[in-house]
């Protein structure tokens, strides 16, 4: 058994497909799993892949013309996704689809399909969840600023439903798990970028030296005054809203 | 008007009391229109709906649900701002509500404003008060986003035309589906007053669907076109027995009042000399997402089987997108009214939400789920299950065969699964196996499905057999609806008893 190990991005994710598929062990002697491997295996070589723009484009347009643009977003979602399988199973996906064309994602009844279904699925639905749940807060004139640690890496997603929503404020979407933030200036386009140790401190102390934000306050004491005390529900309010995804919720914190 | 960035204990105040009153309406949706946002705007609109937060008691909060004001004229007996009740008064100022919206807006805590207010001096200033804001809403602060208005029961046509024209979705509350009881409860409002506005606003709308090269009627869940039996392309099916020679009750002159108020409505404008006018200028469809309505349940005597009616004929002759309904919780003392100590129909709201649902995306109708000598919905047992006991004959049915309307009717499959199972059959044989994790709950949907020409388990399909499993099963998860609210914990001498202090 080899396993393939990479980086978690999308080209260093792609690469990896190609290195292990090219490596022509056999589909079943090879994994692919994501750096840090916390646990090592006996009887195992682990190979490291480097990320690779050509090996990237060349696995992201044969995916594109022989199979479909559908079966690339599944792949694109994957690639998104923290699930530990989901390198793999974009493997296997792939090896299957390789097979079958254009039809694969219809077929549920295959276990690998049925998985990366519910991985695609995984990402969108936090994506969708991030969308609504978000918290901004304003600090005077600067900018509004928003938390996320999301699981999957969905601050782009994020980012573009709130480019349309606001296109003409400052705002910045910080992703505290990866260090990346969406930075959105009044009435440009959106862009990501990646935190260093001195931005990270420069924003903790921005937020801490501005004032408070009055409506916080207001928004709390409607959010108690909005529940039916008699329909009191703790267990579906935690089904819509996980407390996981409480963390930087202005009305929970 | 208040000043942005400092604490204001009036607003604070405001904000409470308003909120508060607010909180029994039900429809906090924000879903129906999809419309991108614009530089130099604030707002986008998403034909999903985006819910931002959900309450203490579960319910989501999408919208900034709150009254203008809680002084009212009318002294609808079920309602907390009746005009005898005594309660703090307050109004919001249309420039203070504008600032709330946008700035939490801005913060993402909603998706937009749902105005309502109590009627104060008269219908007609009420409403003009109610454009007046959203018009500073939609032009001042360049807001964008999803509006939801309430249209005030008499209020004159160019307001509610011009409150349209800047709105997404306007809803007249209903209340009460029968004219007798909405007489009875509120003493202000007539059925006349209720569906007229509702009528005109339909035949507005539909107009300007048309103008726009769309279809009249609104959108629906796509699945629909699928579905024969669906009531939003086949009238009701008609009485088994021949009704028209029976004397009619109260209930069917109420649903006849319904189907006969649609016609004569003719199209409403802005008044042109108003201030409000200005709302023609800025160039919106009319309700682009359509209107609603919403039924208090448990006030009065209607039974279940009136409510789902009503609810068919306001869908099929108004075209509304939504029918709410809304428990009754014992607020106020009144001999018409249950007594306070009464228990919130909470069970019973959730099977008739569950109809809704089955009469909006999965081709059933009112009559098929219940009927005169059918009053009611079991407590134990979902319509659908109860249904398709009632119906044994149909079933089992393959999955691997049955086509799309008929997997529908099976307990424990949905639109999503339905369609799954369509795609995925045509690649290959379904297993059990895989049917769960398409999201078909084989818990119930077991007793009703072959797959491959076999049963999951040798089971014989006979009602009792089948409704002593279901009820087994679902008993847990009704308990649960139906007691929502109740918390319990472990006794204990020293918190209970007061021994902490002693001590």
């Amino acid at each position: 058994m080899t396993i393939f190990t990479c980086q978690d991005n999308f080209a260093a994710r792609m690469t990896c497909i190609y290195d292990a598929w090219a490596s022509k062990l056999g589909h079943e002697h090879v994994q692919l799993r994501i750096e840090p491997i916390e646990q090592l295996e006996f009887f195992v070589d682990y190979v490291h892949v480097e990320a690779d723009e050509d090996k990237t484009e060349k696995v992201v347009r044969t995916v594109q013309r022989e199979i479909s643009m559908e079966a690339y977003v599944w792949m694109y979602y994957a690639s998104l996704s923290a699930e530990e399988d989901a390198l793999d199973t974009t493997y296997r996906f792939l090896v299957k689809a390789f097979r079958y064309g254009s039809k694969i994602c219809q077929m549920l009844q295959d276990d690998t399909v049925m998985r990366m279904m519910e991985i695609k699925r995984l990402v969108g639905n936090e994506a969708h969840s991030f969308r609504e749940f978000a918290r901004f807060t304003s600090y005077g004139d600067m900018a509004y600023i928003a938390h996320i640690e999301p699981k999957a890496n969905v601050i782009l997603y994020v980012a573009q439903h709130f480019r349309d929503r606001m296109p003409s404020e400052n705002f910045v979407i910080i992703d505290d798990n990866r260090r990346l933030a969406a930075v959105h200036p009044k009435n440009e386009p959106c862009y990501l970028k990646e935190l260093d140790e001195e931005e990270i401190s420069r924003i903790t102390q921005a937020e801490e030296v501005s004032s408070g934000d009055p409506f916080i306050a207001y928004w709390k004491e409607y959010f108690r005054s909005i529940a039916i005390k008699e329909r009191t529900n703790p267990v579906c309010q935690r089904n819509h809203f996980p407390l996981w995804m409480r963390r930087h919720v202005t009305e929970f914190v | 008007m208040f000043e942005v960035g400092t604490l204001n204990d009036s607003i604070m105040e405001k904000v409470h009391i308003l909120a508060d009153a607010a909180k029994y309406d039900v429809a906090c949706t924000s879903s129906g229109v999809d419309r991108a946002g614009k530089e130099g705007m604030l707002g986008n609109a998403r034909a999903c709906g985006i819910c931002h937060s959900f309450a203490a008691d579960g319910r989501c909060i999408s919208l900034l649900k709150i009254l203008m004001t809680n002084h009212c004229e009318f002294d609808c007996k079920y309602c907390i701002n009746r005009k005898s009740n005594d309660v703090e008064r307050v109004t919001l100022s249309p420039e203070e509500i504008c600032t709330l919206t946008v700035e939490f807006y801005k913060r993402n805590y909603i998706e937009g404003l749902f105005l309502s207010s109590g009627v104060i001096q008269s219908p007609a200033y009420t409403m003009e008060k109610l454009c007046e804001t959203l018009l500073l809403l939609r032009t001042k602060y360049h807001f964008n986003g999803y509006i939801h208005v309430k249209t005030i029961p008499g209020a004159p046509d160019d307001l509610l035309a011009t409150a349209g024209y800047l709105a997404d979705r306007m809803s007249v509350n209903l209340e009460l589906p029968t004219a007798e009881s909405l007489k009875k409860m509120a003493p202000g409002k007539t059925f006349e007053t209720v569906l007229n506005p509702m009528s005109k606003i339909q035949s507005t709308i539909m107009n300007h669907r048309e103008a726009k090269g769309k279809n009249a009627l609104m959108e629906r869940a796509s699945g629909n076109r699928y579905l024969e039996n669906s009531i939003f392309y086949q009238k009701a099916i008609s009485m088994e027995t021949s009704a028209a020679t029976a004397p009619k009750d109260d209930t069917e002159e109420s649903l006849a009042m319904i189907e006969t108020a649609s016609p004569t409505a003719g199209l409403i404008l802005p008044g042109k000399d108003a201030v409000l006018s200005k709302a023609d200028k800025v160039h919106r469809a009319f309700a682009p997402a359509g209107q609603s309505t919403q039924m208090i349940i448990g006030a009065t005597q209607e039974t279940d089987y009136n409510l789902i009616m009503t609810t068919q004929k306001l869908y099929q002759t108004y075209d509304l997108k939504r029918v709410f309904y809304s428990a009754y919780i014992p607020i106020n003392e009144d001999k018409d009214l249950p007594a306070k100590d009464t228990a919130v129909p909470l069970l019973r709201e959730h099977r008739l939400y569950q109809a809704d649902w089955l009469m909006r995306f999965y081709g059933f109708q009112a009559r098929e789920l219940l009927s005169e000598k059918m009053p009611y919905f079991r407590e134990n047992i979902d319509p659908k299950c109860d249904w398709a006991l009632r119906h044994l004959g149909n079933f089992p049915v393959d999955v691997e065969k049955e086509d799309y309307a008929g997997l529908l009717r099976v307990p424990g499959i949905g639109p999503k699964s339905a369609l799954r199972i369509l795609q995925a059959r045509r690649y290959g044989h379904l297993t059990f196996e895989s049917l769960k994790k398409m999201g078909v709950v084989l818990k119930r949907a077991h007793y009703f499905i072959t797959c491959g020409g076999r049963m999951m388990f040798r089971i014989p399909i006979e009602e009792k057999y089948i409704m002593n499993h279901l009820t087994q099963d679902e008993y847990k998860d009704n308990w649960k609806v139906s007691h929502g609210g109740e918390q319990y914990h472990q006794m204990s001498l020293f918190q209970d008893f007061g021994m902490e202090a002693a001590r």
